[in-house]
């Protein structure tokens, strides 16, 4: 004659464990913002160094029309973020011809990106300016260059 | 409003698979469990839909898409000829253990949606490839090959299976344009479909009791383990999803017929059309599942054909797409098959420890491996999904011995989502019944 075990204990191993990983899913939570919504979907996550990219871009995509070429630059240059950059770029300006100045983590020739119409820089206000400013964002801005 | 027909049209995924889930055979399941798995089966259909299409150079439409993938759920049904209704099952009032398990899950939940939605759980491979793949193919009305072929794209993997792309891509033609929340949000939504319908579906293997205390350790298990690995938006939910209901449906003692068999079938070709991983997934959780269960060779040569077939045409459709537009062939990219670096073995190892330790203090891994011990000896049936998690650990092992370089950085950003599922595996292979023991025979005087 068999006859089932008791499912008392692990019922109530699970349901403990799951209580303790609910609780720190909630303090995962970033609650210190209280109910505002962020600028962008990366302002709290492990990438929270491209939310300002993120953020720029998006505005960028109101400013820059379809068709245009267009290169992301970081102030001052860094070949790793800039790869990053290129990468935001050509899912957020959709249309654009979006043109690599760094790739894998170094600079590109820059024969590649010189002819781009636009310039999107990321971080301060270059210097000299590299065209007619379209806009400016805390952060950073957007160019007409100078041909 | 553009967000709102986005998520809407994911949303109708379960109008997509129901055809093939209103059969009476699948009547045994609730029918928050049925939505669910419709919803599982009409990802998978609208995915392979898609990708038919593309191969036969048809311009997708959202109506187009949708009556294809319908159609071709409904068309599934001729695999379950002479299956027989099964009953609904028994209303149950929930005690105070469920309640308390349905309340963690649904806290876990919004953990997770107040997580995205607060900018802590995205993953940067949305923006990468998973979301500017599918606004692409939604703009070209198809997978765009040039798209695809620019060398300044090769960093968006050509090759990954289309599932995830395809999904975002019907949403972003229905809604007008992508919506980069929306896409993010389909974290918390698959881990509310998960909430859902787990239950229904562990409630054929356990007492309502142990199902519902199991789905909440997965539902937050994942919650966790999302929320701090940046899952949002990226193939990792929809993969969990598509192997968690398939390997729950795997363990029920009436799976080893047509329709649980085809059901797994199509939810496998989903995991497998989702992420590279779910291919060792499927094959591995396939094995065993035949090997445990036994019976003659052309029994278990049929059910193979069920659990099997769907992947194989969900996965050949695509690389027959790849090949007859000379953009891949294979699953590529880390080096050959074989050219393996095992002086990176002891190093790969600790980079996995310590990256598993660094997402939520390794507890989502540890507190499933520490129910699996207390809950003793399981079950012979427990090998499903611990055969499956040994297995996938090992793919996932040999996939990082392939990089040339110190794969380190790889799996500090890699690691903690993809061995997600094998504390999903522990779970549920603790939940296995226990094996019976022999009860005393009662005595002359007890009889």
């Amino acid at each position: 004659m068999l006859r089932l075990r008791s499912t008392a204990a692990p019922v109530l191993l699970a349901l403990l464990g799951s209580a303790l990983l609910a609780a720190l899913a909630l303090w995962h939570v970033p609650w210190k913002q209280g109910f505002v919504r962020p600028r962008t979907l990366y302002d709290h996550s492990s990438a929270r160094a491209l939310a300002p990219a993120y953020a720029l871009l998006t505005a960028a995509a109101l400013g820059i029309p379809q068709g245009a070429s267009v290169v992301v630059r970081a102030q001052p240059p860094d070949a790793t973020m800039e790869t990053w950059y290129h990468r935001f770029a050509v899912a957020l300006l959709p249309g654009r011809r979006v043109l690599p100045s760094a790739f894998y983590l170094g600079f590109t020739a820059p024969e590649l990106w010189q002819e781009a119409e636009y310039l999107v820089v990321v971080g301060p206000r270059p210097s000299p300016e590299p065209g007619q400013l379209l806009f400016e964002t805390p952060d950073g801005t957007v160019w007409l260059r100078a041909r | 409003m553009a967000g709102a027909t986005w998520l809407a049209a994911l949303l109708f995924l379960p109008a997509v698979g129901s055809p093939l889930l209103a059969h009476p055979a699948f009547g045994r399941f609730s029918f928050a469990s049925r939505a669910v798995l419709a919803a599982g089966v009409g990802a998978a259909f609208l995915s392979f839909a898609m990708t038919l299409l593309a191969l036969a150079d048809v311009r997708w439409g959202v109506a187009l898409v949708a009556t294809v993938a319908a159609l071709l759920a409904w068309g599934s049904r001729a695999f379950l000829r002479g299956e027989a209704q099964t009953a609904a099952p028994e209303p149950v009032r929930r005690d105070t253990a469920e309640r308390f398990a349905a309340a963690v899950a649904s806290i876990a939940v919004l953990a997770a949606l107040a997580a995205t939605l607060g900018g802590a759980a995205t993953s940067v491979d949305l923006v990468f490839f998973w979301g500017a793949k599918a606004q692409q193919f939604a703009a070209a009305r198809g997978v765009d090959t040039e798209f695809l072929s620019d060398a300044a794209h090769q960093y968006m993997h050509p090759y990954y299976p289309p599932l995830v792309s395809n999904l975002f891509a019907f949403a972003t033609m229905a809604a007008g344009r992508f919506v980069w929340t929306c896409a993010a949000l389909t974290f918390p939504l698959g881990l509310g479909a998960l909430a859902i319908g787990l239950p229904g579906v562990l409630r054929g293997m356990v007492p309502a009791r142990a199902a519902a205390a199991t789905s909440a350790l997965i539902v937050a298990t994942l919650a966790c383990i999302g929320s701090q690995a940046d899952v949002a938006g990226n193939a990792d939910m929809p993969l969990l999803l598509f192997e968690t209901l398939a390997m729950a449906l795997l363990l029920r003692p009436d799976s080893a017929r047509a329709s649980g068999d085809l059901l797994a079938g199509i939810l496998f070709a989903a995991a497998a059309s989702a992420k590279v991983e779910g291919l060792p997934f499927v094959l591995a959780a396939t094995a065993l599942a035949l090997v445990l269960r036994g019976g003659l060779p052309v029994e278990r040569g049929k059910a193979a054909l069920r659990l099997l077939a769907p992947t194989a045409l969900s996965l050949g459709a695509w690389f027959a797409f790849g090949a007859s537009h000379k953009l891949f062939y294979e699953y590529s990219e880390y080096g050959r098959f074989f050219d393996i670096h095992a002086e990176h073995g002891p190093g790969i190892a600790a980079e996995i420890l310590r990256a598993l330790a660094s997402t939520g203090r390794g507890l989502p891994y540890l507190i499933p491996l520490l129910c699996l011990i207390g809950a003793g000896r399981r079950g012979r049936m427990a090998a499903l999904p611990l055969g499956t998690a040994a297995a996938l650990a090992v793919f996932i092992v040999f996939t990082y011995l392939h990089l040339t370089g110190d794969p380190a950085q790889w799996i500090s950003w890699s690691a903690a989502r993809v061995f997600a599922p094998i504390p999903v595996l522990f779970t549920l292979a603790a939940a296995c019944p226990r094996l019976a023991r022999r009860a005393p025979e009662p005595g002359p005087g007890k009889a």
